[in-house]
């Protein structure tokens, strides 16, 4: 009786607030803007229903998120306003139980929770059949769709936030620590997850998430077909019911711990943690008499007074060390000032080793862990603004919250002292932030044992830059409480800025000067330095910073002083203080904005070209709608291509002079030489050594005709000059371009260099994507068994450049190095390669104060560029270079060249590319040190081993299966010269590594491995396949069939190599009795799950020991839907039994590793060892099982009985 | 020096008529502001505060435009609201100096001698490190004082100042206003008719957004010697007598009711003539029989 009367008083109550219709208003318009712009739907196969159960699903969850940033104030009143209004006395009297009352508060909370939460329901619906959808991607009516999506995610998700939030506010005493409690929940889900989900813990990163980002957002993006993705529910199983139970039970925990802890008693003004002492009542004493005469005679010293700009500098210090205080001695400031620092050393800590490899903690590269932009939703700081946010309000309602409102008031001197001095307070919060991430940051680095801190860096960096960033977004929350001067409200309008500041895109907006406080980003490395790249975030900050000081006008001008906060009274206040000085002050902003945007977007629209996403994407799609016939039509072929390049670091410019030799290789003359372009980089001063007449330009969507007047027959040449001026004229909206930098220059021949003919490779591949722009469907890659795209030239050229470059620099192209020479106080550099090469177009130039590090292999020239600082790597590089050069020419094939360059390049990357006779790596690749135990993972010697197979990579045709042909088979090679120069052991660290679920865990759907594209299938699968294939049958076989097919098709001509080749030589070589195998592997996806239940061991009389093993084993065949069948088993699997052994070998000595026919199901194996045996299980080694887990189920520890 | 309030109006959103052609002279000394709760006294207050704006009017303080002024007005006012609060994690030292940096007090020597001569006589510099948060609501209301009388204020606004005091405190307080009042202009607003007769040089009692009698308490009192009358009656025969006789108050004593009734004559036997006091005239100008509701008896029908 009495729980339904507060249930339905509290509920009415905030039914009538104005911030539960904002929240409801939000949030409808959030799923509205989601679900009809879908720039979530980022997968590359994606196409689905817009109405899909998957769509709704991930809507709701982002839905979710954003409810609990703005929707906080609902249960934080319903816990805290009694207290909060001083109504308790009253309320806490009233003869109500304790059941009762929070019952009834938390249920009204939570139902109007619920209620709100239904808005991103109906922001879907109103998304969905509102009109401009086009019907075709409208998927039927579906209500179990909405439902689940509400009754599995939307609604627990409200249950456990309301939980959590309304018993830290009842705990605190106030509503806003509800604020913290959402927080708290989304750090939880979004940055804890994230971390966990990289270091590969996925399952506890789904157990741990609150609200579903995890489970439902990346899990099912990756692990749904397509198919699925239209159709299947979100259903109670698995991981989504594991965790709606988890984070329910823990709801019911916290409820029942507020229930317990709830009295109704007389709270004090102290905070919880003092609670346990005494509170000491201040009394004064008594006066010793009463009456007139008592009284002293006032003797207040007349003291000077000083008002004016003195007073004012003084008001405002004051103001900012109160805010200071205040705020950093709270609960979140506590939360920023310390926990934050501490949590970030064991962060940089754990980020300072990456796949089990330690790195090098560079300050550059701690620094990289403790800084974001502000719109990285993703980041772990985002848990700044947010804070920011609460902080703002929290002072902006100080002094009223205190009561002390009208007597603050009442004081002399303007409005712009408060507003400074908390604005300067916050300030001092973030310097000390920023000044304890340092130290953070420094800790780190002296724990990992690295001294050379850079503390001038983190200075620029920490305080210059990144303070930059959350200053400017202190100054917008400040202001947006001042402005709009209800609480909650704030605390709403706040975060949607933020949301809307993180998200632009998704509400339409692209252009940095349209964001509030966005900017290219700064970059900074340590070859480059920071590059040209703080010019441009200068000025886009200046701009921004000119809105701060607008933005503090208005606050100064509509800020509440007194009791009346109507909208027409502070219009009036605003017309009375706007003095001159305050005047001024704004024509000053507004004037800066004008010039600076001016000047901003003179650099970004008017030097440069801008073009919004959008934009890019259509002129792509009219580029294949008006050329995309001319595709098949006959063009030459490039052989070769003679460049010259000058490259001028310090102005920031390049000009290359170019000439193209094409070569009919058709059967019919050519008339027409078609040009593609890059618009906005047009070739200047094109030209053919045969008159040509330019019948078509197109300079939007880059195409030239040029008709000959005399066709080129087959079989005949001409050629093709050009010329590209490479300059940065001011910076782009996206930054400074950094091609050409004073030292780190590295661009390539994307950079404006014309291509012949049609470019498939510019056309738009989403279905989304190509369907907004009426385009047809198109696969992503042609099909495995399209014969025409076999029948292609490999694109094979003779390069030939001369690049010139700064006299203290070292230029590199392709090619071996023939000639350096110095002219006209620059450095010329001759590099050409042995005839034709390549595997592809793309070739790239780098100029740089490199050191060189020469070596030699045989006849092979092996030249390393490097930064003359990093040098720890080059020897390690060089050893596995050699090893690989060693092992590959013996058993694939000779090594096609005579040189091989390694070339460094700005830039964080940890990985490598290859390309002919050329690998690159970014500075990140020098960090790797790993351990020289002997028993840790090499892994950056795997990864030259593998850039160097690509030396090996065949040229192969456009289809299905070409990633499995390139980086599968680069991963196998690799394998093999890891166990040939390291031993089994490390082959065995290098495996198990590579099964890690990294960053998600295999996909059981899909094509089989022989139309593999994506990641997992060729830098996973595929060497794993390989590698049990090797395992089953002798690698020599295997290795041969890799030789032949590089001797079959290492020339270039058509056909091209496909997976059917390869599989054709595999065929050749396996024996009959594995047939199965290979087809297992290769021709459709084959799952095994293999398991050793009991492992025992007896010794026998003749002191042998008597293995017995109860395994279970299982193989099921995926289809590409997803549809599993089990297929019957009957063959050969290991079984290994191992003793004690060395340290590092895991699994220790082999006492028997012999194949057994194993069947479907249980059953029961002995086997007899020499030793006493510590391990033993089925496919010791993960031939067929290829799902590690942290308990590896295949092998058991042995109970041994004497 | 005085202040002088020129038909001052207010209605709020709600309709609610706080202030009505409101215009009022106080020079300086105590003048107390006396009515009901509700009357408007504290919207009155508030506006000479600067912290509210009339629809229509004026509020002048010696040459300065109280509402165009402000930030003039706000360098010679002290306030002590009817309601404040304070930081719980602050002394009272700390924030009283805090609040002298606010009004102007730049030095930190200055600051400390006027902080402690304030405390000493708000009778807090016993307890001046002690969190405010454990203050009782009288020392609250003691150290709101000692903020209002930072930086020598000529105009002093306060609002109900001896609400939450003990009679000890109380006498302290108003013994502490009647010292300021020499050399400034002091308003209090009580509803509470023994703080004006014992301070106040001039009064104005108010009621519904209205100003009913404007005068000097002694001369107010004066005014009514023979027009009030006391008698003691049963419970019972009050109805009847209220029929025939001006009734301006009735007080129980030791179970008895005793009556006071305004008229210009002896009204009938029982009734003896009483020594007016402040009491008497606040009831009497309520009741419509002296000052401006007087005159309009009949608009007095309640809205």
């Amino acid at each position: 009786m009495k729980f339904r009367e507060i249930f339905r008083f509290e509920l009415a109550y905030q039914v009538r607030r104005a911030w539960a219709w904002l929240i409801f208003a939000a949030l409808l318009v959030f799923a509205f803007l989601m679900t009809r712009d879908g720039t979530l739907a980022e997968a590359l196969y994606d196409d689905f229903f817009l109405n899909s159960p998957f769509a709704i699903a991930k809507t709701t969850v982002t839905g979710s998120l954003i409810w609990l940033l703005v929707g906080a104030a609902v249960a934080g009143e319903a816990a805290a306003r009694d207290v909060a209004t001083g109504m308790h006395p009253l309320t806490y009297t009233a003869p109500v139980s304790r059941a009762a009352y929070l019952g009834g508060r938390f249920l009204a909370a939570f139902v109007l929770n619920a209620l709100i939460l239904l808005a991103v329901q109906a922001g879907i619906l109103l998304a969905v059949y509102s009109p401009g959808v086009e019907a075709e991607i409208i998927g039927p009516f579906r209500p179990a769709a909405y439902l689940t999506a509400y009754g599995f995610l939307a609604l627990p998700n409200a249950l456990v936030a309301t939980a959590i939030q309304f018993s830290l506010a009842a705990r605190l005493g106030r509503p806003i620590a509800s604020y913290l409690g959402s927080v708290l929940l989304f750090f939880m889900s979004h940055v804890v997850g994230l971390f966990l989900l990289f270091q590969g813990r996925q399952e506890l990163a789904n157990l741990l998430d609150p609200i579903g980002v995890h489970f439902i957002l990346s899990d099912l993006s990756h692990l749904w077909t397509t198919v699925e993705k239209s159709w299947r529910l979100v259903e109670l199983e698995g991981t989504v019911l594991t965790n709606r139970l988890l984070w329910l039970g823990i709801a019911l925990g916290v409820l029942a711990v507020t229930y317990l802890r709830f009295c109704f008693a007389h709270r004090a003004e102290s905070t919880g943690w003092r609670r346990g002492t005494r509170r000491q009542d201040a009394r004064s004493p008594i006066p010793a008499s009463l009456g007139v005469a008592a009284s002293t005679p006032i003797s207040v010293p007349q003291v000077p007074r000083t008002f004016g700009f003195a007073l004012h500098a003084r008001q405002t210090l004051a103001i900012a060390g109160d805010s200071f205080r205040t705020t950093a001695t709270s609960w979140a400031g506590l939360a920023l000032l310390a926990a934050i620092p501490l949590l970030t050393v064991l962060v940089v800590l754990d980020q300072m080793e990456l796949n089990g490899v330690p790195l090098v903690p560079t300050t550059a590269s701690v620094i990289s862990e403790l800084t974001a932009p502000l719109a990285a939703e993703l980041s772990r700081w985002v848990i700044v603004p947010l804070l920011l946010v609460f902080f703002a309000g929290e002072l902006v309602w100080r002094e009223r919250e205190a009561g002390l409102g009208e007597i603050t008031d009442a004081m002399p001197g303007s409005e712009w002292a408060p507003f400074l001095g908390k604005l300067l307070g916050l300030g001092l919060v973030l310097v000390a932030f920023m000044a304890l991430l340092t130290a953070a940051g420094m800790l780190a680095q002296a724990i990992l044992g690295y001294r050379d801190f850079e503390t001038g860096l983190y200075l620029k960096i920490l305080f210059g830059l990144q303070l930059t960033e959350y200053l400017l977004f202190a100054l917008l929350a400040l202001v947006v409480h001042v402005l709009v001067d209800r609480k909650y409200i704030g605390h709403l309008v706040a975060i949607i800025a933020w949301v809307f500041i993180a998200m632009a895109s998704l509400f339409g907006v692209e252009h940095n000067l349209l964001i509030y406080g966005a900017g290219p980003g700064w970059s900074y490395t340590e070859m480059s330095g920071f590059g040209p790249s703080l010019g441009p975030w200068l000025w886009f900050k200046l701009y921004w910073a000119a809105w701060a000081l607008l933005l503090a006008v208005a606050a100064r001008l509509l800020w509440v002083r007194g009791r009346e906060s109507g909208f027409r009274v502070r219009l009036r206040w605003a017309r009375r203080r706007f003095t001159p000085s305050t005047a001024r002050a704004a024509a000053v902003a507004v004037g800066l904005i004008l010039t600076l945007g001016g000047f901003i977007f003179y650099n970004t629209n008017v030097l440069n070209g801008y073009r919004t996403d959008s934009e890019i994407a259509k002129l792509h799609a009219e580029y294949e709608q008006r050329y995309k016939r001319y595709e098949r039509i006959p063009q030459p072929r490039m052989t070769a291509t003679r460049l010259h390049v000058e490259i001028h670091p310090e102005r920031r410019e390049a000009r290359i002079r170019g000439s193209y030799t094409l070569l009919n290789g058709s059967a019919v003359a050519i008339d027409s030489i078609h040009v593609t372009t890059v618009p906005g980089a047009e070739p200047e001063a094109l030209a053919f050594d045969r008159t040509a007449a330019l019948v078509l330009s197109d300079e939007d969507r880059g195409y030239r005709i040029y008709d000959l007047e005399r066709p080129l027959q087959p079989g005949g040449s001409l050629r093709l000059d050009f010329e590209v001026h490479i300059e940065s004229r001011g910076f782009r909206e996206s930054g400074a371009d950094a091609s050409v930098v004073a030292n780190g220059t590295y661009f390539t021949n994307g950079n404006g260099f014309p291509a012949i003919g049609y470019q498939q490779s510019r056309e738009l591949i989403t279905p989304r994507e190509r369907r907004e722009h009426g385009l047809p469907e198109r696969p992503v890659i042609p099909s495995l068994y399209d014969v025409g795209e076999r029948m292609e030239w490999a694109e094979r050229i003779a390069f030939d450049a001369v690049v010139g470059t700064d006299a203290d620099q070292v230029a590199v192209a392709p090619g071996r190095l023939r000639r350096t020479w110095t002219e006209g106080g620059r450095r010329y550099f001759h590099y050409s390669t042995d005839g034709p090469t390549g595997t592809g177009l793309g070739y790239g130039f780098f100029s740089a104060k490199y050191a060189v590090r020469e070596a030699r292999w045989n006849d092979v020239a092996i030249q390393v560029f490097h930064d003359p600082r990093h040098t720890a790597h080059l020897d390690r590089m060089l050893r596995s270079i050699r090893a690989s050069l060693d092992y590959y020419t013996e058993h694939f094939g000779p090594y096609p060249r005579g040189y091989l360059s390694v070339v460094e390049r700005p830039g964080g990357g940890t990985g490598m590319h290859a390309d002919a006779g050329m690998i690159t790596h970014g500075e990140g690749f020098v960090f790797w040190s790993p351990k020289e135990d002997g028993r840790s993972l090499d892994l950056p010697f795997a990864v030259v081993a593998h850039e160097m197979a690509h030396q090996w990579t065949l040229p192969l045709a456009f289809v299905e299966g070409a990633p499995v042909m390139s980086e599968s088979l680069a991963w196998y090679y690799a394998m093999q010269v890891v166990r040939e120069s390291h031993g089994a052991p490390q082959l065995r660290r290098l495996l198990s590594f590579m099964r890690r679920p990294y960053p998600n865990p295999p996909i059981r759907r899909g094509e089989p491995l022989l139309r593999g594209l994506d990641p997992w299938m060729s830098y996973r699968k595929g060497p794993f396949a390989l590698y049990a294939l090797g395992e089953y049958m002798g690698e020599e076989r295997v290795n041969t069939a890799l030789r032949r097919l590089v001797e079959k098709h290492g020339s270039g001509a058509p056909p091209l190599a496909t997976t059917l080749d390869l599989y054709r030589e595999l065929q050749v070589v396996t024996p009959d009795s594995l047939r199965y195998l290979l087809h297992d592997l290769f021709e459709v996806n084959t799952f095994w799950e293999l398991e050793t239940e009991r492992a025992a061991a007896e010794q026998t009389g003749a002191g042998t020991w008597r293995v017995t093993l109860d395994v279970r084993a299982r193989k099921v065949v995926a289809d590409s839907a997803g549809v599993e069948t089990e297929a019957p088993m009957d063959e050969w699997v290991q079984i290994g039994v191992f003793g004690p052994g060395e340290a590092g070998d895991e699994l220790g000595a082999p006492l028997h590793v012999q194949m057994h026919r194993i069947r479907s199901g249980e059953q029961t194996i002995t086997v007899t060892v020499p030793r006493r045996p510590v391990l033993a299980g089925i496919d010791p080694y993960h031939l067929l099982d290829w799902e590690e887990r942290e308990d590896d189920d295949n092998i058991e520890r042995v109970t041994a009985r004497e | 020096m005085h202040l002088s309030i020129r038909n001052i109006s207010k209605t709020y959103p709600n309709g609610v008529r706080a202030l009505d052609d409101v215009s009022l002279t106080i020079p300086a000394g105590m003048y107390g502001l006396l009515g009901p709760n509700g009357a408007g006294k504290s919207t009155l207050m508030r506006m000479i505060a600067t912290l509210q704006e009339p629809d229509a009017g004026s509020i002048r303080l010696g040459e300065l435009d109280v509402l165009r002024q402000k930030d003039e007005v706000r360098k010679t006012l002290g306030y002590l609201p009817q309601e404040f609060g304070v930081y719980p994690k602050v002394s009272a030292e700390e924030l009283l100096g805090h609040f002298a940096l606010l009004k102007g007090i730049a030095t930190r020597r200055a600051r400390r001698e006027v902080v402690e001569a304030l405390l000493r006589q708000v009778n807090l510099w016993e307890v001046r490190r002690q969190k405010l948060g454990g203050y009782s609501g009288g020392m609250k209301q003691r150290f709101g004082v000692a903020v209002a009388l930072l930086g020598s204020p000529r105009l002093l606004i306060v609002d109900e100042p001896t609400a939450g005091l003990d009679p000890a405190e109380r006498v302290r307080f108003l013994n502490l206003l009647s010292e300021l009042g020499e050399n400034s202009v002091v308003i209090l607003s009580t509803h509470i008719v023994e703080d004006v007769s014992e301070l106040c040089t001039r009064m104005a009692i108010i009621d519904r957004g209205e100003i009913l009698l404007e005068a000097e308490p002694l001369g107010a009192i004066e005014e009514m010697r023979g027009r009030i009358w006391r008698s003691v009656i049963e419970k019972g025969a009050l109805a009847e007598l209220e029929r025939e006789h001006a009734v301006i108050s009735t007080k129980l004593l030791g179970g008895r009711t005793v009556v006071h009734v305004f008229s210009d004559t002896a009204p009938v036997p029982g009734f003896e003539p009483a020594e007016p006091d402040l009491e008497d005239v606040y009831f009497s100008t309520m009741a419509g029989h002296v000052g401006r509701r007087r005159a309009q008896p009949e608009l007095q029908v309640a809205p």
